[in-house]
Parts: structure tokens; sequence; C-alpha cells
């Protein structure tokens, strides 16, 4: 029983991690339906950052300030110079963020080298005992972060005027412009917000998983899985989408070979692609034009 | 097509046999295997252009179907000692066979979701490589690979492999154009601009899908079949995801629906690849530059861009 408790914690902070990785892709999918293939990245690229801040003598608090703030610009920079001069539908978009992300990966070995690196944890190691099982308190961190993220966005899209113009755009760019939205600005928050979100998400599980020029992509495609599980482009649904695909690939390590672990998401991708393509909790609704 | 344009073609067409003629009698070893390269990349490409370009479906797995088509035949003549030439056919085959299974799968989804599977597909595959030690040797792979041959001569170097790799490539040029001429390309173009303007003048859509998919990972599966026969060895790492990123440069610096374009692609790809080697993990830089810049400034591909400018030029000046 305690075995399964513990494997239970193990895969809810795994989720948590997919989760928090996955709402970056909401706010860019649901405004331009672009797929942010370079998502991972800018997680992979916010750990290192924040790694190398501290590492130059930065405080914590302040390596995370500078590493979010650097790849929120990032995003705004993808945004203008790849994404805005080429006018990108769906297609050429996905293409184009597949680029970006090969660019942020090759300019992270240039930076930092092929190693990968840690942060420390943010308050300690010591595990905590809880219901028989323990868990760091990194790991409770990184599921506070989760709550904390998901809660804000909801805040941010439901109650706020900004984060109502933006789903304005979402659910319909013409409507949106006829009533005086900015839809060119909206892209640019979205951009600016997914890499805001992907840093926060990179910085946050540092201290679990190491950082290294090559861990986006993977991170990115099981991120990517849980929203489909979720819903893609609704925030919530991407948590709890990564909450169902940590538990069970925590359970299948646990109860069967770690091999198959990563088959997992992939299954259950293509059988949520099949089934439930709009996922558990659904996508936003839009109006087709 | 103007008189311009006839005339460029041929002017093209003279250079490149010109080149094919005079890389292997340099005499480097070196040229000889890029240019082989060149076209085991070329097939792969125009496969993928044939799938992307004409037919409008995203695929960034497709360095599965070229793994898939090394293992396989690299097995089938390691363990059941079939002749090589008769490893790839079988090869081509099997893989053609896997194509025309996964698409019944795939072909539910469309954009994202599709490109997101076949992603996933071509992981998966990888990860396949690696773990099924058993079968595939695991990262170590497979060594020993015999050589294809004909009868009196194995062809077992650079020079005796080229004519081959580049007949088979030049066959593919030739299949693939003959395609998108045919009322089957036109309805491969149909199907890009409208699946359902395609549908109502009567096309099986689905069906139309699966056979592209099928042709593309044969183009794909015979290229990696030569690829193993010519290395001798096959390990996972050369078909991983940054292979299908790879080839997506290739067809995108080609200009998505172009078999000429493809080939060019692959080449200039594979040229500049060469000189990248040196900066070691970073090259995928230089793709992922390559690919924003392609898509951004040479939506229609580099080659077809250029000659826009160079016309819009010449009417400059004439006007």
């Amino acid at each position: 029983m305690t075995e399964v408790v513990q494997y239970v914690f193990a895969g809810l902070v795994v989720g948590a991690i997919y989760g928090v990785v996955g709402m970056g892709y909401t706010g860019v999918y649901n405004v331009t339906r672009i797929v942010n293939f370079a998502q991972g990245d800018f997680a992979m690229i916010g750990a290192l950052g924040a790694i190398a801040a501290y590492e130059a003598g930065a405080p914590l608090s302040a390596a995370v300030a500078i590493a979010v703030v650097a790849v929120a610009l990032l995003g705004l920079l993808v945004e203008r110079l790849a994404i805005r001069p080429a006018r990108a539908e769906e297609g050429r978009g996905i293409i184009i963020t597949l680029g970006v992300g090969a660019c942020l990966q090759g300019l992270a070995v240039m930076v930092w080298g092929t190693d990968a690196r840690a942060l420390p944890a943010f308050s300690g190691e010591r595990p905590i005992a809880l219901a028989g099982a323990t868990i760091t308190p990194q790991a409770l961190w990184v599921l506070g972060t989760t709550l904390a993220l998901m809660l804000g966005l909801q805040v941010f899209f439901r109650a706020t005027y900004l984060g109502k113009a933006f789903r304005a755009c979402a659910v319909n760019p013409y409507a949106a412009r006829l009533v005086g939205i900015g839809v060119p600005s909206m892209h640019v928050i979205a951009f600016v917000l997914s890499g805001a979100l992907g840093a926060v998400a990179g910085i946050v599980v540092a201290p679990i998983v190491l950082a290294q020029y090559d861990t986006g992509i993977p991170l990115g495609i099981k991120a990517f899985v849980a929203c489909i599980i979720g819903g893609l482009g609704n925030a919530t649904g991407a948590v709890v989408g990564g909450l169902v695909l940590g538990v069970l690939e925590a359970m299948a390590t646990g109860f069967g070979s770690s091999g198959y672990k990563n088959a997992i998401a992939f299954v259950l991708l293509l059988v949520f692609l099949l089934f439930r393509p709009r996922g558990i909790l659904g996508e936003l609704d839009r109006a087709d034009h | 097509m103007s008189s311009t344009a006839r005339t460029t073609e041929r002017a093209a067409l003279a250079a490149l046999a010109a080149a094919l003629v005079a890389v292997p009698l340099t005499g480097s070893a070196y040229l000889t295997n890029l240019s082989i390269v060149v076209a085991l990349h070329a097939l792969p490409a125009i496969g993928l252009s044939l799938l992307m370009g004409y037919t409008g479906q995203i695929s960034i797995g497709h360095a599965a179907f070229y793994g898939l088509g090394a293992y396989a035949s690299a097995l089938f003549a390691l363990r059941l000692g079939v002749d090589p030439w008769l490893a790839i056919a079988a090869a081509a085959a099997l893989v053609g066979a896997i194509a025309w299974a996964l698409g019944w799968v795939i072909f539910r989804l469309r954009g994202h979701h599709l490109a997101v599977a076949t992603l996933a597909l071509g992981i998966i595959v990888y990860v396949g490589f690696v773990e099924m030690r058993g079968l595939t040797g695991g990262p170590n792979g497979l060594s020993g690979i015999p050589p294809l041959s004909v009868p009196g001569l194995a062809l077992d170097s650079d020079f005796r492999f080229y004519p081959v790799a580049w007949a088979v490539c030049l066959t593919g040029v030739l299949l693939a154009t003959r395609l998108i001429d045919a009322p089957l390309g036109l309805a491969m173009r149909a199907i890009r601009e409208s699946e359902r303007g395609a549908e109502a003048l009567g096309t099986d859509v689905v069906a139309l899908k699966r056979r592209i998919l099928v042709v593309s990972a044969v183009f794909a599966a015979v290229a990696g079949g030569l690829y193993a026969h010519y290395i001798g060895f096959v390990s996972p790492q050369p078909f991983g995801v940054g292979f299908s990123i790879r080839l997506i440069v290739m067809v995108a610096v080609g200009g998505f629906a172009s078999v000429w374009g493809a080939l060019f692609g692959a080449a200039f790809v594979t040229l500049i690849g060469e000189p990248l080697q040196k900066l070691g993990h970073f090259d995928v830089i230089a793709y992922g530059l390559l690919l924003v810049v392609v898509m951004v400034f040479f939506p229609q591909g580099i080659l077809r861009e250029l000659g826009r400018w160079r016309r819009a030029r010449v009417r400059a000046t004439a006007a």
C-alpha cells in the first residue's frame, strides 16, 4: 500500500511537470492555432538561464526572475522575427516553430555546452513524510506552482479585460477585430506568455530533472500529450492531462518495466487523438471561419 | 511554361548530368561518397515532398521509414541470408505494408494532431531500434551487412556503388514526376487545397492519402536499404527526430511541392552539412535557422524565389 502511495506521489509530481509545461501551449494555440513546437525548448532555456544566472552569483530569486523575463522576451522575438513575417497559418507555423526549437537547442549548446546542469532545490532537500510515503520540498514547489499558475490563468482569462480580449481573439479573430481588439498585439502577448510560462515550468523542475540542451523536446512532447488528454488550449485540461499521464507512467514503471514508460504516453496520445480528440475537458469553443 | 524557363530547366538538367559524370572522374572518394549521400537523402526527401508538398499532409517522423527500411533490409540479409537486392525489395514491401496500416490510424487526424502523431511514431520507432536489442543490436547496431553485388562484382566501394545510388535516385525522380503529372497527382493537389472540395469531386480522400503515404514510405525504405548495404552497418543514431527535421528542411528548401526541388534541397542540406559537422552538437542551430529563414523569406523554395527575384530585376531594368 505504501508503495502505491509513493508511486502516486511520484506520478503526481511528474504529472505536474507535464502540466506546467503544457499550460505554455494554451495561449499560443488559442490565439494563433499554432502548436508551438519550441515550447519545451523555452522551458529548457529558462532552466539553463536561471542556472547560469545563479552560478554567476545572483540570488536564487533574482536568477529566476531574470530567466523568466529573458525567455518572455525571447517569445516576443520569436513572434516578431519568425511568426509575424511569415503570416503563418497552422501548417507553416508548426514547421517554423520546429526550426525555432532547433535554433534554441543549438544556442543552448553554444552557450552552455552539452553537460546536464541542476539548480539547487528552492527549500532544501529534506524529504517530508506524508501518508506513509515521502515527498521532497521541491516536489511541493512543483505542485504548488502548477496549481498557482492554473488558477492564475483562469483568473486572467475570465476576470481581466486583457484576458477577455485574448479569449475573444481565440473564439473569433474577425469579430474581435470588429470590436476594436488588436489581434496582432494579442499574438505578441500569447508568445510572451508562452515564453514566461515555459521558463517558469523549466525552472521549477530544474532541481528535480537535470537541464540539458536536449531535454526540451521530450519534455515538450510529453506536455503536449498532457494537453491532448486534457483538452488542447485549456489550461486546466493541461494540468489534468499531465496528472493522469504522470500517475499512469509512474504505475507502469513501478509495476512493470521502465522501458515501456515512454510508450504509455504515445499510446495514450494515439488513443485520445483517435477516440476523444477534444480531450477530457474539451477545447475552447471556437466559431469556425 | 515560358521558353526562357524551359531553357533554364534544360541548362539545369545538363549541369546536373555533367556534375554526376564528373564526380567519380575526379577520383575523389570523398566527393563520390558525398554525392552518394545526396542521392540517398534525396529519395526520402522526394517521398516527403509527395506527401507534404503535394498532398499537404505533414510528417515529422519520416526518418522512421528510412530507418525501418535500413534495419529490415539488413536483417533480411543477415538473418535469412537473402540476397541484398531481394532484401531491399522485401524491406520496401514490408515498410509499405506498415505505412498502409499506419495510414488507417493517422489519417483520422489533421494539422497539428497529425504532426504530433507522426512525431510520436518517429520516436517510438527510434526507441524500438534502441530497446529491441535481440533484433536490432540496441545502441551498438548491426554490422557486417553484405554489400550489393552484380554478377562477378561486389559493389563494395564508393565508385562501384555510385552508379547504383544515382540510378535508383533518378528512377525515383522519374516515377515521382510521372505520379504528379497523372490524374492522381491532380487529386493529390486537390486534397491539399481543399479536402471537402476533393471529396465533392469524388476523390476518396483518406484512401488516396494512405496510398501516397505508402509511396512516400517506400521511397524512404529503398534509400534506407541502399544505405544499409552501402555502409555495411546500421545503428539507431542516424534515424532519430533530427533526421526527420533535416528531411523537412530539404523539402522546404526545395519549395515543398517540387520533386526536383526536393533533390536540390537534399543536395543543398547535405553539402552545407559537411562544414557544419565540425560544429558538433550545435549544428542544429544552422538547420533551425535555415528552416525559419526559408519559411519566412522563401515560402516557395530557394530556387523559385531566386528565379522570381531575377525576373523582377530583369523587368525593372527593361522598364
